[in-house]
């Protein structure tokens, strides 16, 4: 039974996200791609497997080409939505047919520069293995309506883990798509019970509000904060049940998994989270991305039943330890 | 010569081999049990340091050695000035503090004046005919819901046209406007600038004016929205500011991140009072060259608050207009 374990602490990660804030600031943005090099090099490196920890190879130049062409999408469709309202169709139909590209790179992007014992993660996906699921399923869940998102994440799950590669060692995954279903009832069943408190708990206050005008806009932001408690809540809930059986259900050479995330520790943690960021106007941001982290790393583990030595793939021999060769524009994150 | 305890990978199966890196003679060696390697010195490259975090040695042919010891590292190479100055000030709590105030004075100076002065000089850059189509569906939204077509006899709306536009005129470079006469029960005495250019101007305003300079004080007002392009520079500084926010609280996971939320409808409504003090600012400059008393600007706000319907009292914060004794105020300090 092996677990990750996490080094790092808020304090120090703390210092190195202020000072890197403040170059990107400084240089409007440009450092923004070495910052999030130093940041995810500093979280990899504090992660430790089996004694070792893990490391990032991304090269900043490469990630800072990928946020200057998205920073220019970004601008072209606030404008551009907005000025020429019918333009969104365009944008969605070209986002549509790109999502597969997109996150096909992206994702491999991310697995090839991230490696452990000196092997790179891999992700061998084509981008032509990935148009089926997503141009096909977006159109069913619209056509269903709605009624085929919790198989479509079922299979999303899937897509993402089974072709992920530690050097050619391959995962495997297959979700059970009626469990799926039975945590998206159960997480809908948490947002309509919240609703119902949201409501009483409007009527309950309304006569307060009838009696402190000055307090009216109590009255505006009590419905949206207990909203916002209950997509929390049906959201973590979401994460914590999907994650467990994702991983549950993933297999490797000579390794299987577990993953313990719970819907209340995860809901607590958003909250508390989000609290702390809003009454530090954003300072608490580093300590909320470590216990996260830290929270995420105890509650997963590897079961290896047979040592293997895993062999890296002769294709990704060839890569520079800069990655600099890759030339990678998409860098979103699609996280598992 | 110097050396350093390391682990060795061989970057092509995932084994931790035991070894020493001993550089010597602008030599690297590795030695160990079961490895026996010697390279170029200038062909291995060494990862930065970033905290304490394991050190990188990348060896040529897809080899690496990871080492704890920093310091041992450090002694052996010495790193670029600016990447050693990344680390030192990354590794202080003094520096950390330091920077909590700068990025506070920068957020500052970036939102309150280096956004809006270059969202102004790109918004001069997009002629006022890209706003035709928002400006048009606007217009016809507002139609369909909350106006009516305008009671008002032909001769007055004529007069008021002309003395508006005798009024444009005296700004110098005169914006082009349109302006739209209405009825709206429902939205009551007020004028308001579409994109484009358009002013809507209510029936129920021009019954709530005493004289026709209360009429113009607001239309010269929404000549300002015109004149500075506020339609525009919203949209730029929205997204702008959408950017920002993401790039402070991009990090943490999306149900946290509804964090962000909050700080960008503050910001907004910042953006929305300063463009609204900048429209009275250009009102009250127009009125003076019209010879029009700022009294008579003071007098149409009082009474459009009266009439107006009280929604919640929002905190001054969250409000798109300044408070009104702040407006009241600047039209009588002239």
């Amino acid at each position: 039974m092996v677990r990750p374990e996490f080094r790092g602490s808020a304090r120090e990660y703390f210092r190195i996200w202020i000072v890197n804030l403040l170059f990107t600031l400084l240089t409007v943005g440009v450092y923004s791609a070495w910052a999030k090099v130093r940041k995810q090099r500093y979280l990899y490196g504090n992660t430790r497997l089996d004694g070792d920890a893990f490391n990032y190879f991304a090269s900043a130049r490469a990630i800072l080409k990928g946020r200057i062409l998205a920073v220019i999408v970004f601008f072209a469709y606030a404008l551009l939505t907005e000025l020429y309202p019918l333009s969104i169709w365009a944008f969605a139909t070209a986002g549509l047919l790109l999502l597969p590209l997109i996150l096909v790179r992206a994702l491999r992007f991310n697995a090839r520069m991230s490696a452990w014992r000196g092997l790179r993660f891999d992700f061998p996906a084509r981008v032509r293995d990935a148009v089926p699921l997503y141009l096909g399923m977006p159109l069913l869940v619209v056509a269903t309506l709605g009624l085929a998102f919790p198989w479509f994440m079922a299979k999303h799950k899937e897509f993402v883990i089974s072709h992920h590669a530690f050097g050619i060692s391959p995962l495997g995954c297959a979700m059970p798509v009626g469990k799926v279903y039975g945590i998206y009832f159960r997480a809908s069943l948490i947002i309509a019970a919240m609703g119902v408190v949201a409501i009483l708990g409007a009527a309950m206050l309304s006569p307060v509000v009838m009696l402190l005008p000055q307090a009216g806009w109590l009255a505006f932001l009590l419905p949206v904060l207990a909203i916002y408690i209950a997509y929390a809540f049906a959201y973590a809930y979401l994460q914590a049940r999907v994650t467990n059986l994702a991983w549950q259900n993933t297999y490797g050479a000579g390794v299987r998994f577990s993953s313990t995330l719970g819907a209340i520790d995860l809901a607590g943690l958003y909250i508390s989270n989000l609290l702390a960021i809003v009454f530090t106007a954003g300072l608490a941001v580093p300590w909320a991305v470590v216990r996260t982290l830290r929270y995420r790393m105890e509650n997963f583990t590897m079961l290896v039943s047979e040592e293997v030595v895993h062999e890296a793939s002769a294709e990704l021999l060839n890569i520079s330890a800069t990655g600099q060769e890759l030339g990678e524009i998409f860098n979103v994150n699609f996280g598992v | 010569m110097s050396s350093l305890a390391a682990h060795y990978f061989d970057g092509r199966r995932a084994q931790r081999h035991e070894v020493t890196l001993v550089l010597s003679g602008g030599r690297a060696k590795i030695v160990g049990r079961e490895v026996d390697a010697e390279f170029e010195a200038h062909r291995v490259r060494i990862s930065t340091r970033i905290a304490s975090t394991p050190r990188w040695i990348y060896l040529p042919g897809g080899g690496a050695c990871v080492t704890e010891d920093n310091e041992g590292v450090d002694r052996l190479v010495r790193e670029r000035p600016m990447q050693r100055m990344v680390h030192r000030l990354e590794a202080h709590a003094a520096f950390a503090a330091l920077a909590v105030l700068l990025v506070a004075a920068l957020f500052w100076a970036i939102v309150d004046r280096a956004l809006p002065f270059a969202a102004a000089r790109v918004a001069e850059h997009i002629p006022a005919q890209a706003e035709a189509t928002l400006g048009r569906e606007a217009l016809a939204g507002m139609d369909q819901f909350w106006l009516q077509p305008s009671k008002l006899a032909l001769q007055e709306r004529a007069a008021l046209a002309a003395r508006l536009e005798s009024l444009a005129a005296l700004a110098g470079e005169s914006p082009a406007y349109r302006l739209e006469f209405r009825a709206s029960p429902v939205i009551g005495a007020n004028a308001f600038a579409l994109p484009s250019g358009i002013i809507v101007l209510t029936d129920e305003l021009v019954k709530l004016a005493q004289a026709e300079e209360e009429i113009l004080a607001v239309l010269a007002h929404e000549l300002g929205h015109v004149r500075h392009r506020h339609v525009m520079r919203r949209l730029l500084e929205g997204s702008a500011v959408a950017l920002l926010v993401a790039g402070v609280t991009g990090d943490v996971a999306s149900a946290t991140s509804l964090a962000a939320a909050a700080p960008t409808l503050v910001l907004q409504t910042k953006f929305s009072r300063d463009n609204e003090r900048e429209a009275d600012a250009y009102a009250i400059e127009l009125l003076r060259r019209a010879g029009i008393g700022a009294q008579h600007f003071a007098a149409i706000l009082v009474r459009m608050e009266a009439q107006a319907p009280r929604g919640p009292m929002l905190p001054s914060f969250l409000s798109s207009h300044p408070s009104s004794d702040e407006r009241k105020a600047l039209s009588g300090a002239r």
